[in-house]
């Protein structure tokens, strides 16, 4: 494959140009601030296939993949000028995991199997990796796969997993091994999700929309060449997979989008004419602003080629919690209005306060809750004892 | 557990509470809830009718309006129950706030539109505010029509009567309208807690001099101690809800295990707990004192303390079930979950009639200027 230019040969800057340009002038208008966090494939497939054949689809790959092969310095300019420009979440979990997962531990044949289908959306994928037993505790899963001739059969049930309705293929972490130690045992396996014996039940979220799901498993039948890595190894590479990625739990483009949304409000119901009020709102903007210092101090660090240790942590807890004392706040402004749940008008505009409320709950859960990233920044930075 | 604590020499207190608790048994306040929500509704008419039936609805009212002449205790004991029930139907805006007016008012003419809202033939919203929850009286002229628009009306569609804040000559005026007249255009929008909120239009709507129910100051008064009644209903059920949150919480929390123990095991989430109880405690006893103060205190101090109880007991239970949501992980994030159903219906109830922030401002300014 070739790429159009070497983009880790320009400045930040330059790079940062030359992709706001044509995204600005390629992400259809009606795509841009969805309401929804994550759109369909089918609601974005032609944002998707643009990017694709633009060659920008997937900004880490290595260029003999097809990727744009983006240090992490460049990574970290796509998201942000992505996240400015209001662009849609694409279902990812293609190029943000499995594919990755692949170019690191995959086969030959696995690479070329599944990459190019990730790039033209033949393959949409989903993450199958928490089960109703099994959340903040992964390592307790219990969806089994047992060998049986060339294939494994595979057994249990995920849960929560995004977009696996819209999916054809799963990512699915499974128990190989009954061992003492619960982290062995575990293994990485690619399953088609039209298998036989795959059921999909979409569930209902807090805003009413089916985006995440339960997915059962069935003596389902999977090819032993769908394994990722070791057998019984997978747990190591479903952990390590995320690497620089891990700053952008902490991006502040939610918080950020969030405030300009609470600022229209309180412009046009008044309350900056209110003292309390603009005391409250400075310290929401200067918290903002902090998030940018922390997040800049984090994204130094790879952009002079180093790696992220547990203390990045703190931007996923920080920018969580940011969003939600915003949209706690737009619903103090809002006054009776916050017993609406649509939209609240500002002219003929609509500001999604309660959207933007009930979304904000997400990401203190996922990625890890705030209490198990707490937890990890007490005992790797802080080195407190365990209890 | 907290709850409201309150003297019940003759128990009457207790028998309400297993009236909504026997209520509860047959009926699933969540049920309702999401099929309210399904069919875009104003309000669940059966359910509302067994209200009725129970005599809940004219709880406050005189025995001559067909009431049970009840009192404070009564009415936030029964809105507690709700809120732990979960039982959404709009109690405080449809029987607390336009009953106590009329039986503010008096007289045969509210008598008997009373008289249907507790026997549960009339529905029978005050429509007196804008979108952002404002006093809007509409304008009556001198001829006598009725012109103007109101927002946050509940059960608009549904409603047989229409109890209207007007203006005429300057002067505050209610008038009594039937809803069907064809001069009223409604729309209505989705509210947070699964009921339709209206909006109501009148265009020169004629009104006759029999149906103005009553003019200035006995009006205003009939208006300040509805709404203060009203305020503290919101409280007592805000009070239920967080309650109530905090309870599925602390057996969820009991029941659900990651790293083979209960997660109401780890020292962070008793914390969090104990904290979400410790605010449901503030709220029981700042509705209580309010009961309390209504019954012993001057006019003044009970004002001051419905005051204090709602905003205590909206930002408890707005962070209660907020919280709660956190700690049912994933699943709180359901709407399968109760849980997120508490948090929506507490966000509601905070949401009317002042949020906590503009009471607190309220409390403040009563008791400079004494
Ligand atoms: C919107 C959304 C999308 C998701 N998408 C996916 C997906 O695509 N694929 C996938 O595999 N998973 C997905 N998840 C699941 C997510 O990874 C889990 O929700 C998360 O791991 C938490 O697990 P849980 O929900 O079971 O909560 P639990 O682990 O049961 O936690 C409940 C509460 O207890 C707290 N807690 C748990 N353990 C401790 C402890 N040791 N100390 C202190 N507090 C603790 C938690 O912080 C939380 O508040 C998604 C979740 C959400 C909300």
């Amino acid at each position: 494959m070739t790429q159009e230019r070497d983009w880790n040969a320009l400045s930040d800057d330059e790079f940062r140009v030359i992709f706001r340009e044509w995204v600005d002038a390629n992400c259809p208008e009606h795509l841009r601030f969805m309401r929804k966090q994550r759109p369909t494939f089918d609601e974005v497939a032609e944002w998707y296939h643009a990017l694709n054949d633009k060659g920008w689809l997937s900004p880490v790959w290595p260029v003999e993949y097809g990727g744009m092969g983006l240090d992490a310095g460049k990574h970290i300019v796509y998201v942000e000028e992505w996240a400015r420009l209001g662009c849609p979440r694409i279902p990812d979990h293609g190029i943000g995991l499995t594919g990755p997962l692949l170019i690191e531990h995959g086969t030959e044949a696995q690479k070329a199997e599944f990459l190019p289908k990730i790039l033209t959306g033949e393959h949409v994928w989903c993450q199958g990796y928490s089960e109703p037993g099994a959340g903040s505790d992964l390592a307790s899963l219990r969806t089994q796969a047992v060998r049986d001739g060339d294939d494994f059969i595979i057994n249990g049930q995920k849960i929560w997993t995004t977009l696996a309705h819209c999916a054809n293929w799963i990512l699915l972490l499974v128990r190989t091994t009954n061992s003492d130690k619960r982290q062995h045992g575990i293994t990485v396996i690619l399953v088609e999700l039209s298998s036989p014996g795959v059921l999909v039940r979409p569930i209902k979220n807090l805003r009413e929309e089916e985006d995440f799901c339960e997915v059962f498993f069935e003596n389902v039948r999977v090819p032993a060449k769908n394994v990722v890595g070791d057998v019984d190894a997978g747990w190591a590479l479903a952990k390590t997979v995320l690497g620089h990625e891990r700053i952008f739990l902490g991006a502040p483009s939610r918080p950020e989008y969030a405030l300009t949304r609470l600022e229209i409000l309180a412009k046009d119901r008044g309350a900056f004419e209110d003292a309390a009020f603009r005391s409250r709102f400075a310290k929401l903007r200067l918290d903002l602003y902090d998030l940018g210092s922390a997040f800049e101090r984090f994204a130094k660090v790879l952009r002079e080629g180093g790696t992220l240790g547990a203390d990045v942590s703190v931007l996923k807890i920080f920018c969580s919690e940011l969003y939600q004392r915003i949209t706690e706040e737009m619903l103090t402004v809002a006054g009776e209005e916050a017993r609406f749940y649509d939209d609240l008008m500002v002219g003929d505009r609509g500001i999604d306060a309660m959207n933007l409320y009930l979304d904000s709950r997400a990401p203190a859960i996922f990625g890890g809750s705030n209490e198990i990233q707490r937890t990890i920044l007490a005992k790797a930075v802080l080195g407190l004892p365990s209890g | 557990m907290p709850r409201l604590i309150l003297d019940d020499p003759d128990q009457t207190l207790e028998m309400l509470r297993d009236s909504v608790a026997t209520l509860a048994e047959r009926v699933d306040g969540a049920e309702v809830f999401r099929s309210r929500r399904a069919r875009d509704a104003e309000l669940d008419r059966d359910l509302w009718s067994e209200m009725a039936t129970a005599g809940w609805l004219g709880l406050l009212l005189p025995e001559s309006m067909g009431g049970s002449e009840l009192g404070a205790g009564e009415l936030t004991v029964l809105a507690e129950a709700f809120g732990r029930a979960l039982i959404t139907e709009p109690f405080a805006a449809l029987a607390v706030l336009p009953g106590r007016i009329l039986a503010n008012i008096g007289g045969a003419a509210a008598g008997e539109i009373a008289t249907g809202i507790a026997d549960g033939s009339r529905i029978v919203p005050f429509l007196w505010q804008d979108t952002r929850g404002a006093r809007a009286p509409m304008t009556l002229s001198a001829e006598g029509t009725l012109s103007g628009q109101v927002d946050l009306v509940t059960a608009a569609y549904a409603a047989t009567d229409y109890l209207v804040l007007c203006k005429q000559d300057g002067e505050l005026a209610l008038v009594h309208l039937p809803a069907r007249s064809e001069r009223f255009s409604l729309s209505s929008r989705p509210g947070l807690d699964a009921a339709m909120i209206g909006q109501v239009t009148a265009k020169g709507v004629s009104v006759d001099a029999g149906s103005i129910l009553a003019r200035g100051a006995t009006l205003d008064a009939a208006l300040s101690d509805a709404i203060e009644m009203t305020r503290l209903a919101l409280a007592a059920e805000l009070a239920g809800v967080g309650a109530k949150a905090l309870e599925e919480t602390v057996a969820y929390t009991k029941e659900r295990v990651q790293f083979g123990k209960p997660i109401a095991s780890f020292q962070v989430i008793q914390h969090r707990l104990v904290d979400m109880w410790g605010d449901a405690e503030f709220a029981c006893a700042a509705v209580t004192n309010a009961v309390e103060m209504m019954r012993d205190a001057t006019p003044e101090e009970a004002g001051q303390s419905v005051l204090a109880a709602k905003a205590r007991a909206g930002d408890s239970a707005v962070t209660i079930t907020r919280r709660a949501i956190h700690l049912h992980g994933a699943m709180g994030f359901t709407d399968e979950c109760n849980i997120g159903l508490y948090n929506k219906r507490a966000i509601t109830l905070n949401a009317a009639l002042g949020q906590a922030e503009e009471l607190r401002l309220e409390f403040l300014a009563r008791e400079t200027a004494a």
